[in-house]
């Protein structure tokens, strides 16, 4: 757990010091203080290579990235796209198991990881000079069994709320404190008639991040839960703190627009700034998404942490980014080397900051934030400075539920209560465990 | 002579090899593989652990009743209308033609396609039908946000799309019927409803025999329409046995989700079966 907690302070000490670049005023990105890759002599040598990835990953950074990589190292790739969640995991591990898998496959670090066999798939990047530069956190959740398969494909991003600033200009509310604070803000905006809560549970994924990005809360309160969690001897249902999570999940019902359970993940995009919606609980690469249709009107939207019930330790859950995994059974394997060490590149991080702005610290040491971040990513970046971050339950504990998505949208749809959904919960990370070789009984 | 030695018995190789091969063997290593947790390469055993939590977790078992329900509702629905609307169309109307194919054609579309168009349909506050009740006044309800309506209207969808099949077989049956039976019954008095229910009825008995095995055993299966139109949701207010198979599949519980087909098969072949054999009882010739 300690290293963990380390990899966070890694990141708060990026945050800081992106905090000390902006107050110089320095240039777009400053240049890594512990000697920059810009303008390094790259080999160019033509092949072709595939990626494949999810479609609710940003593309414009990426191919910005490859456009580049083209140019520079005549590596020409060529993109196929998967759906993201239950389904694109199905797609992964079947393409995997057929040997159909493309050169580069982008997927989740962290737990998920684990679950594909990794050793049997992907290249081990453990003996690169390059993988150095990974980020000790996430270099942790791209490791399995001592060997490390992944390099980072976007930014770090949370698990926060997002809402809209001109609404609580409007309505002259201030940033909760409190999960009670929150939950009053949301009562005054359904009194006077507003959406308080963007529900996007048409798809289905987007129903866990009220519970998952609650973890900081859960963890600080009980800090040996995700440990105790994956050994099995604490439950959700069963431990006051962590079973808040799923209450607070069921609280939040009241609060939706009237479809919630068929609003998707690209309309909440477009409720929130748009301002018909005032809240929205989501991950941060939302606000990404919202920038490439609506340009600067990004900055409409503020962030804030999942409030916990303790005003003073109140912090941020992060997630580590997807990453890409080379195929370890491709013919072009020095080629994937080569596109990876390029990819996190400053030039090519450069590249890809200019299409697309990261929502959240970088998981490359040495690469700061450009100041132009989005309004939001500054909100975010406070809980850096003092330190409250913490990783998502995914990258410190081995058990994730299956149906973690399928749960929350029930508990939240008003179907069962939180206590049931925990339980529910509890009993669905028992065919994970089940299937990981982890005894629970 | 004795005729049964013209052949030698090695003619039934190729298909026992075929039969075998695809068939029995997979069977009994799906049997096998149901005890185990298994991730393709490596299994460990846990006898009937699987099958334990296919029955007693409430995310997995849901999917048995649900898919009772539907197959029950669904069979009556198309049973129903299909008898129905097969006796319009073989009365003497002129555009049958063309209705006949009309009542067909949401066969021809495929299932993924009409399960997307619904969802779209049934759109709380954007979709068509809603804006059409709200135009007459009326409010219409969240269809498939509603946990308790969700399995119904995709089951209204399933009865609008399979009701095709169901009225051609219905129409065929009544078309074999002897005409000389109603213009007996017509010179004995019988009027219109006496001879549906005791000419066309009972002689089309094979027909709606077959439409309710059809029906019933398509019902147990079901899986692409409640997954484009649900994905098993809202919750799992909708999961069938094939939905909750194909999740645990997809999530790497092979060997769970190997379980859940093995109760699926015994679940179709125990109803199935009896149903066929009571079915035909009943048949007049």
């Amino acid at each position: 757990m300690n290293w963990k907690k380390n990899g966070a302070a890694a990141l708060a000490a990026v945050m800081a010091l992106t905090g000390t670049a902006a107050m110089t005023g320095s240039g777009i990105l400053a240049e890594a203080s512990d000697g920059g890759t810009a303008g390094q002599e790259w080999e160019y040598k033509e092949d072709t290579i595939t990626m494949l990835i999810d479609t609710d990953t940003s593309m414009a950074g990426i191919q910005a990235v490859c456009d580049l990589a083209e140019e520079k190292l005549g590596i020409t790739v060529e993109i196929e796209t998967r759906v993201g969640g239950p389904d694109g995991r199905n797609i992964v591990k079947t393409r995997l198991a057929s040997g159909d898998m493309a050169d580069l496959c982008g997927f989740n670090s962290g737990c998920l990881l684990k679950e594909l066999n990794p050793s049997e798939y992907f290249i081990d990047l453990s003996e690169e000079e390059w993988a150095k530069k990974l980020d000790d956190t996430f270099k942790d959740a791209v490791t399995v069994d001592g060997a490390v398969y992944g390099i980072p494909l976007t930014a770090t991003s949370a698990g926060l709320v997002l809402y809209n600033k001109d609404i609580y200009r409007e309505y002259n509310l201030e940033v909760p404190k409190t999960w009670e604070d929150f939950m009053a803000n949301c009562r005054t905006l359904k009194d006077a008639g507003e959406t308080a809560l963007i529900g996007s549970f048409g798809t289905m994924w987007t129903a866990q991040v009220p519970y998952l990005g609650d973890n900081y809360n859960v963890l600080s309160q009980e800090p040996d839960f995700a440990q105790d969690f994956e050994n099995g001897s604490a439950k959700y249902a069963t431990t006051p703190a962590a079973l808040r999570s799923f209450e607070k999940l069921a609280e939040t019902n009241e609060y939706y627009n009237e479809d919630y359970l068929a609003t998707t993940y690209d309309d909440g995009c477009d409720m929130l700034v748009n301002g018909e919606g005032a809240h929205w609980i989501i991950l941060s690469q939302a606000l990404s998404n919202i920038y490439e249709i609506y340009g600067d009107e990004v900055n409409k939207i503020g962030a804030f942490a999942v409030p916990g019930d303790d005003a003073n330790d109140n912090g941020l859950t992060v997630w580590m980014p997807g990453a890409w995994y080379g195929n370890k059974n491709s013919e072009h394997i020095d080629t994937i080397k080569r596109f990876m060490e390029f990819y996190i590149s400053e030039e090519a991080i450069h590249a890809y900051s200019e299409a697309i702005l990261p929502e959240g610290p970088y998981a490359i040491k040495g690469m700061e934030l450009p100041d132009n971040v989005y309004g939001a990513v500054k909100d975010m970046q406070k809980y850096y400075e003092e330190g409250k971050v913490g990783t998502a339950m995914e990258f410190q504990c081995a058990v994730k539920g299956a149906n973690c998505g399928a749960i929350c949208q029930e508990c939240v749809s008003g179907q069962t209560d939180g206590k049931t959904a925990a339980q529910k919960y509890d009993d669905d990370c028992r065919k994970q465990a089940m299937q990981l070789g982890i005894d629970w009984e | 002579m004795n005729k049964k030695k013209i052949y030698s018995a090695w003619f039934l190789v190729p298909t026992l090899v075929i039969f075998t091969g695809l068939f029995i063997l997979p069977m009994v290593t799906s049997l096998f593989f149901s005890l185990t947790v298994w991730d393709l390469k490596n299994f460990t055993f846990v006898g009937l652990e699987n099958f334990k939590m296919f029955f007693s977790e409430g995310s997995l078992n849901i999917g048995i009743r649900n898919t009772l329900l539907y197959a029950v509702i669904g069979c009556s629905l198309k049973v129903t209308a299909g008898f129905l609307i097969a006796v319009f169309l073989t009365s003497n109307i002129r555009t049958k033609n063309i209705l006949r194919s009309v009542i067909f054609f949401p066969n021809l579309v495929s299932t993924i396609a009409v399960g997307i168009t619904f969802k779209a349909l049934m759109h709380p506050t954007k979709g068509l039908i809603n804006s059409a009740l709200g135009a007459v006044g009326l409010r219409g309800a969240d269809w498939l946000g509603n946990a308790r309506t969700a399995l119904f209207s995709v089951l209204s969808v399933e009865a609008w799309k399979g009701v095709g099949v169901a009225t051609v077989i219905f129409i065929a049956g009544m078309q074999a019927i002897d005409k000389t039976y109603y213009e007996a019954a017509s010179i004995d008095g019988a009027d219109g409803w006496q001879k549906l229910k005791n000419i066309t009825l009972p002689l089309c008995r094979p027909a709606m025999n077959s439409v309710i095995l059809l029906a019933f055993i398509g019902g147990m299966r079901s899986f692409d329409l409640i997954w484009s139109m649900t994905g098993g949701g809202p919750g799992f207010a909708t999961d069938v046995l094939a939905s909750v198979i194909y999740k645990q599949y997809a999530e790497g519980f092979y060997g769970l989700s190997t379980a859940g087909n093995v109760i699926m098969f015994i679940l179709i072949a125990f109803i199935a079966f009896p149903l066929q054999k009571f079915l035909m009882k009943g048949e007049v010739d």
